[in-house]
């Protein structure tokens, strides 16, 4: 059964839900979207390459992680030291030969899973989320919530000190970094496309979606040689 | 006072397609702004949450950092003062 489904998994603080593409066999990617807004802007295209990867073989789990998505636990008291747990519980539990891909912030969730290879588009460090969320936070002009609000989330202080000292996954293993070609950082590859995280409304760009599926596929099969 | 720096049409260039990508305007229009055409409260699609975006892609594609300080209406009024504003941070 190949169509998208739902289910759930277990980590050590709860149950979260979790939607599940491709077969139940073969190597598995665990994909995550961005912090906040972000996600918003790019799940559907997200969505659009998890399918695609099912179409040529290759399965994987968009999970929710707490604080995120359908989870019980509020924004206001979610902990990146805790969506790392999960992420890192679940990939254990999926047992198979376990690849992370990730758009943006979502590179800040898998450091501490064991992972055999990860795969970033346009990684994003805790302290340019931030410097971003500040911005967004200034140019917002409705009265604010309170403190703690930035542009309609509640943040913690826990959760603000989690962001400002996260980065992406520095260790050993196959990395992949993938850019677009009007961002100068460095990557492995650089595609010339729009930053669909930064438009206004959600938005798709199935090119691209077709592009990356067929990067993520390759380098997938280069890891498994 | 107007200064012309050396590499501005790049920087121009950049904050065009900045303003195509982020507020999903077509390169057709983008390509008809002149120094002169009037952004932030003439374009719908440019909101302050718009802004935010808008000065952290130049943030990111330029290489420059934008203090809080920094930005006001005047930069924002027209392309031709986002160019500018965006050339004399780009450019020495």
């Amino acid at each position: 059964m190949t169509a998208l489904r739902f289910d759930t998994y277990d980590w050590s603080g709860g149950r979260e839900a979790m939607l599940r593409f491709g077969a139940d066999a073969g190597p598995i990617v665990v994909a995550a979207l961005p912090l906040f807004e972000e996600a918003n802007r790019t799940r559907q295209f997200l969505v659009t390459i998890l399918r695609a990867l099912a179409v040529i073989g290759i399965s994987s789990v968009l999970p929710d992680l707490p604080g995120i998505g359908e989870s019980i636990v509020v924004t206001g008291e979610a902990r990146l030291r805790d969506q790392r747990t999960a992420y890192a519980e679940l990939t254990q539990q999926l047992g198979r030969n376990t690849y992370g891909i990730s758009i943006r912030s979502g590179a800040l969730f898998d450091t501490d899973a064991a992972l055999t290879g990860r795969w970033q588009l346009s990684p994003q460090t805790g302290e340019d989320l931030l410097r971003e969320l500040d911005r967004a936070r200034a140019a917002s002009q409705s009265a604010r919530a309170s403190d703690t609000d930035y542009a309609g989330n509640t943040l913690s202080r826990e959760m603000l000190a989690d962001l400002r000292d996260a980065t992406p996954y520095a260790g050993t293993g196959p990395l992949r970094g993938v850019r677009l070609e009007s961002d100068p950082r460095d990557a492995d590859v650089k595609y010339a496309a729009s930053p669909l995280w930064r438009r206004s409304e959600p938005d798709n760009d199935i090119a691209l979606t077709q592009i990356l599926a067929g990067d993520i596929s390759n380098w997938i099969a280069s890891c498994e040689r | 006072m107007l200064v012309i720096f050396e590499g501005t049409s790049q920087v121009e260039t950049t904050v065009r397609a900045v303003l195509a990508d982020i507020l999903g305007l077509s390169a057709d229009r983008v390509a008809a702004f002149t120094p002169d055409t009037p952004l932030f409260g003439a374009l719908p699609e440019l909101d302050s949450m718009a802004v935010a975006s808008v000065l952290t892609e130049l943030e990111d594609r330029l290489g420059i950092l934008i203090e809080d300080d920094e930005i006001d209406g005047e930069m924002l009024e027209t392309f031709g003062a986002l160019v500018q504003f965006a050339a004399s941070k780009a450019l020495v």
